[in-house]
């Protein structure tokens, strides 16, 4: 809304114009969709609609195994990175002086600025290099149980999405984090509570949903990542490396356009909710953040 | 809970460097058990460092210190018979206040029935049993004060600390929570240890209080003792109104001190205390003892007078304060009771006597 001054019309050009954005960012996909239901492919000059694509999806080995594998690793990354976010976030605010402060961001959010092909292409070298090194000492010692180790696959893509994905969950989890009082801790702590118990029933109910955004946040940039994933491990093992792979090699499969548009619904559905549900709260969360931050100073 | 002749807290040479800062400063302290004891001192004195020390929430650089005879030196907050209300945030913004106040007793995982009677006990005890589902950011500034109060006494811990419990709060309602505070220690019994930089808040509450300032226990006693018979010259200072003469010991007869402030000599009784001749010492003066002699006005015996030049009286409400200057160019105050009117106000640039009488002078060797 605006104030008394607001003029109407004014306003609601403000609206249109913000539904022009997201129509214009959104055309492309709409696009996909398009052609997803088109019996003849992308390119024909006939329509005929179809669901055949959508039936073909799951009789498709190779994307079945994408999505497996991306799942896979958005859930492993999410399982490993969130946690080691948290307590990153949890040590900057810790820290005492504003030089470990700086340092530890600057540590911390150094892979956001490596272009995705040189960090990805480092760490290549990187596994190529830890392999030799892994068979020349196995040659060396006579052993070759740990020579597999660092083989280019799951382990390296984790890695790698790991990397990429840690500033983001830190940023996110740290703004949710600024708002909470250490001295609830404090309490907890003088109430009999260990540090653990204080964390897990004071602190974290209360960061929860910066938690949860950077679980979000990282289940969509793993998802996403093509560059390293494909460098750390395949070209054909993600939906997404799939998807580039094929539109480089070959053009996309009519499968391809089907899954694409899949998960574009489920995405649009998942965000969708999200953002009904924060509109719907975000008057109480305004609520308590406010009255947290003044508390009344009369009976 | 009932060790009137226990020693609660001993602490011997505590202290505690942040860097190169030294908040604290080889702190010696008694605390009888059962009594209701303030540290009261300027902003960043150290008060509030010793009281989290023994809360167990920073680790003391260097010394010890005793709960009830347990070196607790080393053990963290939940392993120490203590429990702490802080100024202000405190309370758990996801819970109601029932569920604030049995926090401690869930911890201990005691059945439900009993913590549920306890906290409803101890919700009426602190006057809020109508709250008892109201979430923290629904009550006022005092009444979040009394959840946090409730969550802490209902854990029955031996010693309660009080990090500035009142200072959120406006002047009356802080008053009002102050003798609350004190008649709740009376009732309950166990030691209460509460931090505080308001004077009238510290000598409502305390039994004994300790002056610290610049990481120092200056001095322990009761508020009278601290108020009528200040020690150290940074008591007189921070206490009450004194008027304060720094000079020179230059002579010593019997019990008698002669000190030369450069415009005055005065001959204070040493009080048990041993300067030497040229010490640099202090004499205080409260400023209620103070009158101001008007001009012609004969001092009776046994008063100390000074001469003055009159400058300015400020009406506070029940005294009125008459500010002049020396001849050295220091202030002096005289409070007198305010009567009403204008008939205790005197010309301005006036020769005036300020007078006291002689035996209420203290000497301060520090």
């Amino acid at each position: 809304m605006g104030d008394d001054y607001t003029r109407l019309w004014t306003y609601r050009l403000k609206w249109l114009y913000t539904l022009l954005v997201v129509f214009t960012l959104m055309l492309p996909v709409f696009y996909v969709i398009y052609i997803s239901f088109n019996q003849n492919g992308f390119g024909a000059r006939d329509y005929v609609f179809t669901f055949e694509w959508y039936s073909g999806i799951f009789t498709d080995l190779l994307l079945m195994n994408a999505l497996g594998n991306t799942m896979l690793l958005a859930a492993i990354t999410t399982v490993l990175a969130v946690p080691l976010g948290l307590i990153a976030a949890k040590f900057y605010k810790a820290t005492g002086t504003d030089r470990a402060k700086l340092l530890t961001v600057s540590l911390l959010l150094s892979p956001l600025f490596v272009p995705a092909d040189i960090l990805g292409s480092a760490l290549l070298v990187f596994f190529k290099n830890l392999n030799i090194a892994c068979a020349t000492a196995g040659e060396w010692l006579g052993v070759s149980w740990f020579e597999t180790w660092f083989e280019l696959g799951y382990f390296s893509a984790l890695v790698g999405l790991i990397i990429y994905t840690i500033p983001y969950i830190f940023v996110v989890i740290l703004i949710t984090m600024g708002r909470y009082k250490e001295q609830q801790s404090e309490a907890a702590r003088s109430c009999g509570a260990t540090a653990w118990q204080a964390f897990y029933q004071i602190e974290f109910p209360q960061i929860r949903a910066g938690v949860f955004s950077a679980c979000a946040f990282t289940v969509i940039l793993s998802f996403n990542e093509y560059t390293r994933t494909s460098l750390l491990k395949g070209g054909y093992d993600t939906i997404t490396s799939v998807l580039i792979s094929q539109m480089l090699n070959e053009g996309m499969s009519e499968q391809s356009y089907a899954m694409s548009s899949l998960i574009s619904f489920i995405a649009i559905a998942v965000i969708g909710s999200i953002i009904i549900y924060t509109l719907v709260h975000t008057d109480r969360l305004e609520r308590e953040a406010r009255a947290k931050a003044q508390p009344v100073m009369s009976s | 809970m009932n060790q009137k002749n226990d020693i609660a807290v001993q602490v011997s040479g505590l202290a505690k460097n942040y860097g190169a800062v030294q908040a604290l400063r080889g702190v010696d302290l008694t605390i009888g058990a059962g009594e209701y004891f303030v540290l009261l001192g300027p902003s960043g004195g150290g008060k509030t460092t010793l009281l989290r020390l023994l809360g167990g929430f920073i680790r003391p650089t260097a010394g010890q210190i005793l709960l009830h005879g347990r070196d607790v030196s080393e053990q963290p907050p939940n392993r120490r018979p203590t429990s702490m209300v802080f100024q202000s945030f405190a309370l758990f913004p996801h819970m109601t206040v029932a569920q604030n106040v049995g926090y401690g007793l869930r911890l201990r995982r005691l059945p439900k029935a009993e913590i549920a009677a306890r906290v409803d006990a101890m919700l009426e005890m602190v006057g809020l049993k109508d709250l008892a589902d109201r979430m923290p950011h629904a009550l006022s500034g005092g009444q979040q004060q009394r959840v946090q109060l409730g969550r802490s006494l209902v854990l029955e811990a031996d010693i309660l600390l009080l990090d500035e419990p009142l200072a959120a709060l406006d002047a009356k309602l802080r008053k009002d929570m102050c003798l609350e505070l004190k008649h709740l220690q009376e009732q309950i019994g166990i030691t209460f240890v509460h931090v505080t930089h308001n004077q009238e808040e510290a000598m409502t509450v305390a039994d004994n209080m300790a002056i610290i300032a610049d990481g120092v226990l200056v001095e322990t006693g009761t508020a009278q003792d601290l108020y009528e018979n200040p020690q150290a010259r940074f008591t007189a200072d921070f206490i009450g109104e004194n008027n304060i003469f720094d000079g020179r010991v230059s002579g010593l007869t019997g019990s008698g001190v002669e000190i030369d402030l450069g415009f005055a000599k005065f001959t204070v009784d040493a009080q048990g205390q041993t300067p030497r001749v040229s010490d640099m010492v202090s004499v205080s003066i409260r400023s209620e003892l103070v009158r101001v002699l008007g001009p012609g006005e004969a001092p009776e015996a046994l008063l100390q007078t000074v001469p003055a030049t009159y400058g300015e009286a400020v009406y506070l409400g029940l005294a009125t304060s008459h500010v002049a200057k020396l001849a050295n160019g220091d202030n002096i105050v005289a409070r007198h009771v305010s009567r009403g009117g204008t008939s205790d106000d005197f010309e301005a640039e006036a020769p005036l006597t300020y007078a006291w009488p002689r035996t209420q002078m203290r000497l301060h060797l520090s």
